[in-house]
């Protein structure tokens, strides 16, 4: 799995100049919906909708982003975002956790069958579970709540973590349990103070995803909660873009600050999330 | 000792497993259930319901949208594979190549796949504008086109657009499993082609391509479950519209059930989609144990 690929190839660092700066354009043009993203919210109502576009704002404004925190309720979407996404995180990495370990250690038909449940229940829509999730959190009398939508969330998210952590925990040598118990410790003790800190990096990674994929969560917020107060910022933002004549600069303010934390945690553990996927998914 | 960790274990194996079964089985099995029953606003809440038998599936098959939206899934979803593939694998043997830089700018690739769907679809609903979009804009200074392109309201577009949105959220996913499936061939493989005077062409058809094509396939397949799933970014763009141009599966499912409030046709189109999805994920799964070889 280990770089360095093509050794003969890269003998000489200045042959790659060329390649390295067609690559970096490259990634700047794939990305440059993003920026246009940030640019659009800081452009004036005048400017969003100059003609030609402006690729650099002539004047940015912070007006924009002023709006959307005033007059928008932004502040309550972004809480009710997170009020989703925190609990969805912790439940996914405490039932990942216990059940990629379980699946690691524990052999035989139970952990096969175990397996091809947790990969074949992931595939599943969203939006096709949504009405039957709708019926059992009505019967459950939940609808309307923060808990049906974590609920609901937290399942897409588990199995996912299922995947990627099961091949990480098969690398924790048993040795080290065996040690742990010879002092005396207990199993449970035993996860919670030698394998799960062994395993932080991991679920650093895992958390983060479950986090991401949790914080972006529309379909069951929309269909589980029909309550404006207790929307995510993924519904308020559909609210916006749905209209007819949407105000772009201020769709994209919104949405600027919306993703501006998924960008920054991905900035900081790309070359981890990246190792991360690949040992899941494949594997 | 022993006895207690092996408990232990089963107990960490069965919460996730119930979990999961609770709430991903079971809504599944109910699905089914309501796709044979009559249900609306009134009974929804109810333990029993009309049975109908096959009627929400004939009412399905009998009705246009349907076809039509079936045939848009089936070509959204094979778009994207194809794209999603081919694109990926290019970009993953050029950033393969030794060169500064290489692995950060590959893996900066994948903030397109870490936004949310929800808001990649604002995004290309902005950039997609007929009159202020940038995409018009750019495409008409490079003469590319003459009049402004209706990307998401011209019903022989819409398509178009929402794929062109999804392949460009995807993609990168797919680019790091291939780069992830590429090292996994073994160098010395291309040294001795090398030596053997093989060229880049023949390198890649006779060496790289084999050795990957079990990774090809299982990325096909996981990339034609994402997809199957893709709504947030639809109904973003153009909630299906215009005239189910751009309506896939899972979208006309909600639709039903959520807008016209036909619980019954809704699951009824679901379990179809659910076959399709269940179809591709044995073949995923039946990949993963061939090349996994625990």
């Amino acid at each position: 799995m280990k770089q360095p690929r093509f050794r003969r190839l890269g003998a000489l660092p200045l042959a790659g100049i060329p390649h390295a700066v067609f690559a970096t354009a490259f990634v700047l043009l794939y990305l440059f919906p993003i920026y246009w993203m940030f640019i659009s919210g800081l452009k004036s109502t005048a400017e969003i909708f100059a003609n030609p576009p402006t690729f650099v704002p002539r004047q940015p404004t912070l007006a924009s982003f002023e709006y959307i925190f005033l007059r928008e309720n932004v502040l309550r979407y972004l809480r009710n975002s997170l009020a989703i996404a925190i609990p969805v995180t912790v439940l996914t990495l405490l039932l990942g956790s216990m059940g990629a370990y379980a699946m690691s250690r524990l052999r035989g038909r139970l952990v096969d069958v175990a397996l091809v449940l947790v990969l074949l229940l992931q595939v599943f829509p969203e939006a096709l579970l949504a009405t039957p999730m709708f019926i059992i959190f009505k019967s459950l009398g939940i609808l309307n709540t923060f808990a049906a939508v974590i609920l609901a969330t937290a399942s897409k998210t588990l199995s996912f973590a299922l995947v990627i952590l099961r091949p990480m925990f098969r690398q924790v040598p048993y040795e080290l349990e065996e040690a742990s118990f010879v002092d005396g410790c207990t199993p449970l003790q035993t996860f919670r103070l030698i394998v799960l800190p062994i395993m932080r990096v991991p679920l650093i990674v895992v958390g983060t995803l479950s986090f991401v994929q949790a914080y972006g969560q529309f379909v069951y917020a929309m269909t589980l909660m029909s309550q404006q107060e207790l929307q995510p910022a993924t519904v308020g933002i559909y609210s916006f873009v749905g209209a007819e004549y949407a105000d772009w600069h201020r769709v994209m303010a919104f949405s600027s600050i919306f993703v501006l934390p998924i960008l920054v945690l991905f900035l900081f553990l790309q070359r981890r999330i990246v190792a991360g996927l690949t040992a899941g998914a494949l594997k | 000792m022993l006895a207690t960790r092996t408990a232990l274990l089963h107990v960490f194996l069965f919460v996730p497993i119930a979990y999961l079964l609770a709430f991903v089985g079971f809504p599944i099995v109910y699905n089914v259930i309501m796709s044979v029953q009559e249900v609306n606003l009134g009974n929804i809440a109810d333990l029993v319901r009309p049975f109908v038998g096959l009627d929400n599936y004939r009412e399905v098959m009998a009705d246009a949208s349907f076809r039509k939206v079936f045939i848009n899934s089936l070509v959204f979803v094979g778009v994207n594979v194809v794209a999603q593939v081919s694109i990926g694998l290019g970009l993953a043997m050029f950033f393969a190549q030794r060169f500064p830089g290489a692995s950060f700018l590959r893996g900066l690739l994948l903030a397109s796949w870490m936004l949310p769907a929800l808001v990649v679809g604002a995004l290309w609903k902005w950039m997609f504008a007929t009159e202020y979009g940038v995409a018009n804009f750019v495409l008409r200074a490079l003469g590319l086109i003459g009049s402004p392109v209706h990307w998401l309201s011209d019903p022989a577009v819409a398509l178009t657009s929402v794929t062109i949105a999804n392949i460009w959220f995807g993609m990168p996913f797919s680019m790091i499993l291939i780069a992830a499936a590429l090292t996994s061939v073994p160098l010395e493989l291309y040294e001795a082609a090398a030596l053997d005077g093989a060229g880049a062409t023949a390198r890649f058809r006779y060496i790289t391509l084999p050795a990957i094509r079990p990774a090809l396939l299982a990325i096909a397949c996981l990339v034609t479950i994402y997809t199957m799933r893709a709504f947030d970014l639809i109904f973003a763009m153009t909630q299906g519209g215009p005239l189910d141009a751009s309506n896939v599966l899972p979208l006309l499912s909600y639709q039903f059930s959520f807008q016209q409030f036909q619980f019954g046709v809704g699951s009824a189109i679901g379990t179809f989609a659910f076959v399709i999805v269940f179809g591709v994920a044995l073949v995923y799964v039946r990949t993963l144990k061939k090349e996994g070889g625990e």
